[in-house]
């Protein structure tokens, strides 16, 4: 039997950092993992992989446009097996790193699948061995959410991490999920050659963000793709030999077509179920959550869950916050969840990324606001690099004039967002955003641009109202 | 040739309904543009409201305790600003500005605005629909280009009577979107008369500008306090938050002296420092609003308090004489308090002080000295403290004093004061004799240079050369701007005051 003070089930981004956090502070720690290399979804099958093809097709998509330039480049030739080995070694080098990591803080990597079976103890599925623990953080995760009446038992239907091993281009291919990753699968096929189609149930893609902030990317992906469908469902998918033959419901799409492959990017399911978290008494949910009070406690005392287990959004950036929380609770720390906001991003081309309240929420809530809107087409820095398409929202409390949310649509939104998550959590009024000096010509300058859109002390282009 | 023209007031922020505590100018009188018309308090500060413009006060609308806001017609000048005289020219443009035209109702075509280099731009939303009220500045459409989309505001406010175009159109400059029923002036102005409408519109606009600079430049605290939003919920950055954790106290309750009312680290700790101190917890402070008058008086005391160097002479008066001289009148049902022979005696020396009854200017350049005897008595009120005034203190009686003072005592403790009652003094008195002690310093009630605090009379054994008698002692604290009287200049005053004091007889000289 294996004693240890901390335990921690699960190495993604969330549970790594617990492991270490607990670790740096003091305590001795194991850190169970099923797979052979650490890093969970984020870094094997993830944000990592994902973000490394996607800037193989940015390479594509900006040598498609350099005649644009002035420069011309003959079509490119894609080797798969680079563009593989390239993903690979990225995923390597930082899952590695994360070994090197727990070595040097000697936190003890174990490579097991871990299942309760007291408040106390786990035990692991292949060898039996018993790992009692005075504390436990779970940090299980999420898996992709697989409906029945897809025939994923046929190749040619993948989910992400199908998706991601790139075994080949298809000819035609159908993205079924208007969110962010199928946008931004659907980004990387598409460079790579795919005819892609996308369906997407709801009225918008990315329902989550607001339908303007999203209008550049969905307009490019109109051009661009052979089909966007939204306010359309799947309602069969069967195996044929020629491919896989989808059917529709939807004004606009066609009764049924036949696609060469087909990515279900739906959602994704907590793990809480995994693990016979029961039988250390734990509550898990009906949908798989376990749920935590704002240290990350469960309702067992010295249990503590974290990241894609314990709600949504299922977010690496927040499982890493979460599980610093936790393991400093677990130390003794008065520690706790407090954050004002959790920005999302979508890394598709242009990426979309949004923090704080989106304009509908605060519609919903009847909460006054006003908002400051920049195109990015009046931002020089945007039109050298060659993108004239872009919109940059900022959103404002009407009466105290403090930030209560941004949304960026544009080249590297993703990078630009933070900004705007620094200047909630500070509390920042609008004019806090205008007068800082944002260097020029920057990308960044179009968050300041929105607050003077608001303020109407824009210069560069008309403010749309004059302020009293 | 001259002109009548309304002044109405402009905007002054967030308020709805402001009170008038002072008006300053009266029919007849001539103002010139940037003079103060009216003062107005809000919860927050009093300001003050500048002419616009030149001219002759023909008509006065409003009084001291009316509520206001913005767009309420305080005065009628008659005026020969240019101006007023393109206003002049087009009689019927002056109309937005008179009570009637208000009701009346005008349609106004609400047009698409330059947008820039656009020839066609799709409606992607229409945002009212008819039937609906819009404000000035509420998006009513939201157009796409092929690079961005834009919401284009209302012009002004007013009800939707008409639509002219829908989702999918595509429109340019000058296409007719709307029809606003305003009631809005200058939307009438523009209406009946578009090119002298334009001036006058423009004047408004300075005009208000020019208020806001006023108001800055008046009132130097006057923005800080505005943007102090007091229905905002308190914020602290992450880090303060992360320190009120560790600290376990709740950051509700801690008032954020940081910019924006933000909570500071020093905010946290001060905070702590005093739960521990008292040995509570944070649940078990309240927080009471300080009254209005205590807010008010606050301020100025303590800008008092903190720009005049203070000194306080002390002394003690012999008010044997006086104390039986009351006494005899008391057998004779003639009730006179120490505080009216006080005020007497305090006029006399005045007469041969003049510096103690007077004010310094704002620059601290001149002294304006005052030929008349007005005195400010202190008042304790429920809701704090107020300052009467009792005026030509020398010309009136004992009795009439007396008299004066129960009165105006009695109604500002009943809140019924007026503020003119309040304004005038040259000299301030307070007396806490009713209530204990044996001395204070009192702050002095600036522009004023002196203020006398008078404690209770005690019975002590003085010397009288052979024994020890017991007499009644009152004891007397002067307070007194030391850039205007000197230390010798102050001990002057208060010894003749004790010697008049304790000859009763020397008032009558």
């Amino acid at each position: 039997m294996i004693k240890t003070q901390v335990l921690v089930i699960g190495s993604g981004p969330g549970g790594y950092t617990a492991a270490f956090r607990a670790a740096d502070l003091g305590k001795n720690v194991t850190l169970i993992e099923r797979h052979p290399s650490l890093g969970g979804v984020c870094l094997n099958v993830g944000c990592i992989p994902s973000k490394s093809l996607l800037h193989t097709a940015e390479v594509i998509n900006e040598s498609k446009h350099a005649s644009d330039l002035g420069v011309t480049f003959s079509k490119p030739k894609i080797n798969l097996e680079g563009v593989k080995k390239n993903k690979d070694s990225i995923v390597q080098k930082l899952t590695g790193g994360i070994q090197a990591l727990a070595k040097a803080r000697k936190v003890n990597v174990i490579n097991g699948y871990a299942k309760f079976i007291s408040k106390n103890q786990v035990v692991l599925d292949d060898s039996n061995e018993v790992i009692e623990f005075e504390q436990c953080v779970i940090a299980v995760g999420s898996r992709v959410t697989k409906f029945p009446m897809f025939p994923f038992e046929d190749k040619r239907v993948m989910d992400s991490t199908d998706a991601l091993l790139l075994d080949d281009i298809p000819k035609r291919m159908l993205v079924v999920g208007g969110g962010i990753i199928g946008l931004e699968m659907a980004t990387i096929y598409d460079a790579l050659g795919s005819e892609i189609t996308i369906v997407e149930l709801g009225g918008q893609i990315i329902p989550a963000a607001d339908k303007d902030i999203v209008s550049p990317l969905f307009k490019k992906a109109k051009k661009n793709y052979a089909n966007v469908f939204l306010n359309t469902k799947v309602t069969s998918m069967s195996a044929l030999k020629k491919g896989i033959k989808v059917e529709f419901e939807g004004k606009d799409a066609p009764k049924n077509d036949t696609f060469d492959k087909v990515l279900v990017a739906v959602g994704r399911t907590p793990n809480g179920n995994l693990v016979d978290a029961d039988k250390a008494g734990v509550h898990v949910n009906e949908s798989g959550f376990i749920e935590t009070d704002r240290q990350m406690k469960t309702n067992v005392e010295n249990i503590f869950a974290i990241g894609d287990v314990v709600g949504q959004p299922m977010l690496a950036h927040k499982a890493v916050h979460e599980a610093k929380v936790a393991a400093e609770v677990i130390c003794g720390e008065k520690s706790g969840f407090d954050v004002l906001t959790i920005p999302s991003v979508a890394y598709t081309d242009p990426e979309v990324a949004w923090t704080g309240k989106t304009e509908k929420e605060l519609k919903e809530k009847g909460i006054d606001y006003e908002k400051g809107v920049f195109p990015w087409a009046a931002s020089g820095r945007s039109l050298s690099i060659g993108r004239s398409e872009g919109v940059s929202k900022a959103l404002f409390d009407t009466k105290s004039g403090k930030i209560l949310g941004m949304g960026i649509c544009g080249t590297n939104a993703g990078d630009l967002i933070s900004e705007a998550s620094l200047a909630i959590e500070m509390g920042c009024d609008m004019s806090d955003i205008a007068l800082t000096i944002h260097a020029h010509p920057t990308l960044s300058e179009t968050t300041a641009f929105a607050a003077e859109m608001a303020e109407g002390t824009i210069t560069d282009l008309m403010p749309p109202r004059k302020r009293k | 040739m001259p002109t009548q023209k309304n002044v109405e007031l402009p905007d002054i922020g967030d308020f709805d309904a402001v009170d008038i505590i002072e008006v300053l100018v009266k029919v007849g009188d001539t103002v010139n543009e940037n003079d103060s018309i009216i003062t107005l308090e809000t919860d927050k500060a009093t300001m003050e409201i500048p002419a616009p413009f030149a001219g002759k006060v023909t008509a006065l609308s409003v009084k001291v305790g009316d509520k206001v806001a913005k767009g309420d017609l305080i005065l009628t000048l008659e005026s020969e600003s240019e101006s007023a005289e393109s206003l002049e020219e087009t009689p019927e443009s002056a109309q937005p500005v008179d009570q009637n035209s208000k009701s009346s109702l005008a349609q106004k075509n609400v047009e698409l605005p330059d947008i820039g280099d656009f020839d066609a731009v799709d409606i992607i939303e229409v945002l009212v629909k008819v039937g609906d009220t819009v404000n000035e500045n509420d998006s009513i459409i939201t157009l796409e280009t092929d690079k961005a989309t834009m919401e284009i505001p209302a012009p002004f406010a007013g009800k939707v009577t008409a639509l002219s175009v829908k989702v999918g159109d595509k429109v340019a400059k000058g296409d007719l979107i709307l029809t606003l029923e305003s009631e809005s002036e200058s939307a009438e102005s523009l209406e009946e008369t578009p090119e002298s409408a334009q001036p006058v519109d423009q004047a408004k606009k300075d005009v208000a500008s020019e208020v806001v600079t006023n108001i800055d430049e008046k009132n130097e605290t006057f923005k800080e306090e505005i943007s102090l939003n007091p229905d905002s919920n308190f914020h602290a950055s992450p880090s303060i938050r992360k320190l009120a954790r560790e600290l376990g106290v709740s950051l509700s309750g801690i008032k954020g002296t940081g910019k924006k009312g933000r909570i500071l680290d020093e905010d946290l700790k001060s905070h702590v420092k005093t739960l521990l101190e008292n040995g509570t917890s944070v649940e078990e402070v309240e927080v009471i609003p300080l009254s209005r008058i205590k807010k008010l008086s606050g301020k100025h005391l303590s800008k008092c308090w903190s720009t005049i160097p203070h000194v306080t002479q002390f002394d003690e008066v012999n008010i044997e004489q006086l104390e039986k001289f009351r006494k005899h009148q008391k057998e004779k049902n003639i009730k006179l308090s120490p505080l009216v022979f006080i005020m007497k005696a305090v006029v006399q020396v005045l007469k041969r002080h003049p510096n103690f009854n007077a004010s310094l200017d704002e620059n601290a350049e001149n002294l304006i000295l005052k030929k008349y005897f007005n005195l400010g008595i202190a008042v304790d009120t429920p809701n704090g403290l107020l300052v009467p005034v009792i005026k030509d203190v020398g010309k009136k009686s004992l009795m009439e004093l007396s008299e004066e003072l129960a009165e105006v005592s009695l109604r500002a403790r009943e809140g019924k004061l007026d503020s003119s009652e309040m304004k005038g003094a040259g000299f301030t008195i307070s007396s806490l004799g009713g209530i204990g002690g044996t001395q204070f310093t009192p702050i002095i009630n600036a522009p004023e240079v002196a203020i006398l605090g008078v404690s209770r009379t005690q019975i002590k054994p003085i010397w009288n050369g052979s024994t020890f008698e017991p007499t009644s002692m009152i004891p007397l604290a002067l307070s007194y701007d030391h850039r205007v009287i000197d230390g010798a200049e102050g001990a002057r005053f208060m010894a003749e005051l004790n010697q008049v004091l304790s000859n009763i007889m020397e008032m009558l000289l």
